[in-house]
């Protein structure tokens, strides 16, 4: 008995390193070059020991535009979350407590678009905004970033909305309550963790994005960090370093997010908040 | 609720009708409309050529070049995906000190940017200073460095890249179902002698048949139609040719030569196939799920 304790202990210890070293280790070797001066990184054998400066990080800030991809990125992904929790906070308000004629069709439609390949929604998208002059421009890319994470944030949002009771609500009807002050005292506090939740999951969808960033903005000023780090990468003789300061600078935000949101992640799952 | 309301709620429901009919579904049928044209991206005169593109592109070898190198990867990195993340959902779900801590890590990497993703390892893989080679030299598993990023291992760089992004998704899926399986039915079957393997093939597999099936269908969705992880390992260089799959080639059509018609054709096909996957993997697993 004592033995099979013992054995299955060391597996456990096993299992866990490899998980570590095979998912962990990559990042910290992302955050130790980032911490390294270039010709310490072209050393053979790669050393733990030697010299750690910020270098590197004022590098990326002084010589390259990468505040304002920083910027672009927070404005961005910001207002588009702002936008879409509102939009996705009364539609699903309206796909759980009233009924009306095409209802689950809405519902259902919105679904559907999980079949459409990004690229099939950028390309036309893409030369729509052109006709509209808003290729170039926040507001058009928020507004694309709005419609693809649409879906999810919705189907998402609905579900905790169904999770809320509405007897409170009937009960506050009867005081006279309007539907607007209903929802904005009642339901909102209630469904507080689903939005936030749902909030953190667009965030980081539009903050890691690539492929519209990349159609959308070709103004250096206007860019985000993933393509401006990338402009980086094939502007310049390949810079491991200033690279990877870029990369553990985009990464933060993810990491504090993703410290809020993984208690809820496996639960989360199951109400459809997948993509990508 | 009170039907004199049903208006407030059509109201209330705009915004999202909106959004998803203005900027999904009106450009969904737009590429549809562009795909039987020989529209070019940045000019405004344009023709109908009817299925003309589309029979262009049967023709054209990058089309199914593009095409089996998207199955390649697709399939490869997947199967790799659900392996790996059925072994650590597995290994997660039992309890342990410091689990917390090693599920947080385990997950990390599905929530880091693909650019991230791809600079990262392509600093690791890199093949003279790359930290990849080193320890493979020390250990001498191999005798000199190997270039991971060449012709000949572009592929199984960036099927390996994809794993290490990716199953943690499945982890998570895997998790949240394992979470959910009764515990009774272990102790019956331990009672009746079973032993681990067999408690694992007999219940456990079973019992998560239909997530896995959910999950390597959603991963097929997203794998096939993935842009950014085939655009970034190459970075349009020379090896670009080695890793394209239909999206980057619909990308290239559109934005390379500037044929929207033709790009909004390969998109239209790309669909087309997702839907006719679905169709068979749902005849599939009834037929599975039936016998």
């Amino acid at each position: 008995m004592t033995l099979r304790r013992v054995s299955r202990a060391s597996a456990m210890s096993l299992g866990s390193v490899a998980l570590l070293t095979f998912c962990g280790i990559p990042l910290v070797w992302m955050l130790f070059t980032s911490l390294k001066p270039m010709q310490e990184l072209f050393t053979y054998p790669p050393r733990l020991t030697g010299h750690y400066t910020f270098g590197n990080f004022t590098r990326l800030f002084r010589e390259t535009y990468f505040l304002v991809y920083l910027k672009n990125s927070i404005v961005v992904a910001g207002a588009t979350v702002i936008l879409n929790v509102v939009i996705a906070t009364l539609g699903a308000y309206s796909l759980t407590r009233y009924r009306y004629v095409g209802k689950e069709f809405l519902a259902n439609m919105t679904l559907f678009t999980y079949m459409f390949a990004p690229i099939m929604i950028i390309i036309p998208v893409y030369m729509l905004l052109k006709e509209v002059n808003l290729i170039n421009s926040h507001l058009g890319i928020i507004l694309a970033y709005t419609s693809i994470s649409l879906p999810f944030t919705l189907w998402l949002l609905r579900a905790f909305f169904q999770g809320i009771s509405m007897e409170m609500e009937e009960a506050a009807f009867i005081d006279g309550a309007s539907r607007f002050q209903s929802l904005v005292y009642i339901v909102m506090p209630q469904a507080l963790p689903g939005i936030i939740a749902t909030s953190v999951f667009a965030f980081v969808a539009v903050w890691n994005d690539y492929l519209f960033a990349r159609i959308l903005l070709s103004d250096p000023t206007l860019k985000t960090m993933p393509v401006g780090l990338q402009d980086i990468y094939e502007s310049t003789i390949v810079d491991w370093g200033l690279l990877m300061s870029g990369a553990v600078i985009i990464t933060i935000p993810a990491m504090i997010f993703f410290l809020i949101v993984q208690r809820f992640l496996i639960q989360g799952w199951g109400m459809g908040a997948v993509k990508g | 609720m009170r039907p004199r309301h049903a208006l407030h709620g059509v109201l209330l429901a705009l915004p999202t009708l909106v959004v998803i009919f203005g900027f999904i579904f009106f450009p969904i049928g737009y590429s549809i409309w562009l795909s039987f044209t020989n529209k070019q991206t940045i000019l405004p005169d344009y023709a109908y050529v009817g299925l003309g593109n589309y029979v262009a592109l049967a023709q054209e070898p990058e089309f199914w070049q593009s095409f089996w190198q998207g199955i390649v990867f697709s399939v490869g990195s997947i199967f790799f995906q659900a392996l790996l993340g059925l072994a650590a959902a597995l290994f997660l779900n039992q309890s342990f000190p410091g689990r917390g801590f090693v599920r947080g890590v385990t997950l990390f990497p599905y929530m880091l940017p693909t650019i991230v993703v791809i600079l990262l390892w392509r600093w690791l893989l890199s093949a003279t200073y790359g930290p990849i080679n080193f320890i493979l030299l020390s250990l001498g598993l191999v005798q000199a460095p190997v270039v991971w990023l060449s012709d000949k291992l572009i592929m199984g760089s960036m099927i390996f890249v994809a794993l290490w992004h990716y199953f943690p998704f499945v982890v998570i899926s895997l998790l949240a179902r394992l979470q959910t399986i009764d515990l009774q039915l272990y102790e019956a079957a331990q009672i009746d002698g079973a032993n681990v393997w067999k408690r694992f093939t007999n219940i456990t597999l079973p019992e998560l048949r239909f997530v896995l099936m959910v999950v390597i269908l959603l991963r097929t969705f997203f794998m096939f139609t993935k842009f950014d992880i085939p655009w970034l390992m190459a970075s349009g260089g020379a090896l670009q040719q080695r890793v394209q799959n239909l999206p980057v080639y619909a990308f290239r059509r559109t934005f390379g030569i500037f044929q929207a018609g033709e790009g909004a054709a390969v998109s239209v096909s790309l669909f087309l196939m997702l839907v006719v996957l679905t169709i068979v993997y749902f005849r599939v697993w009834r037929k599975e799920t039936e016998a």
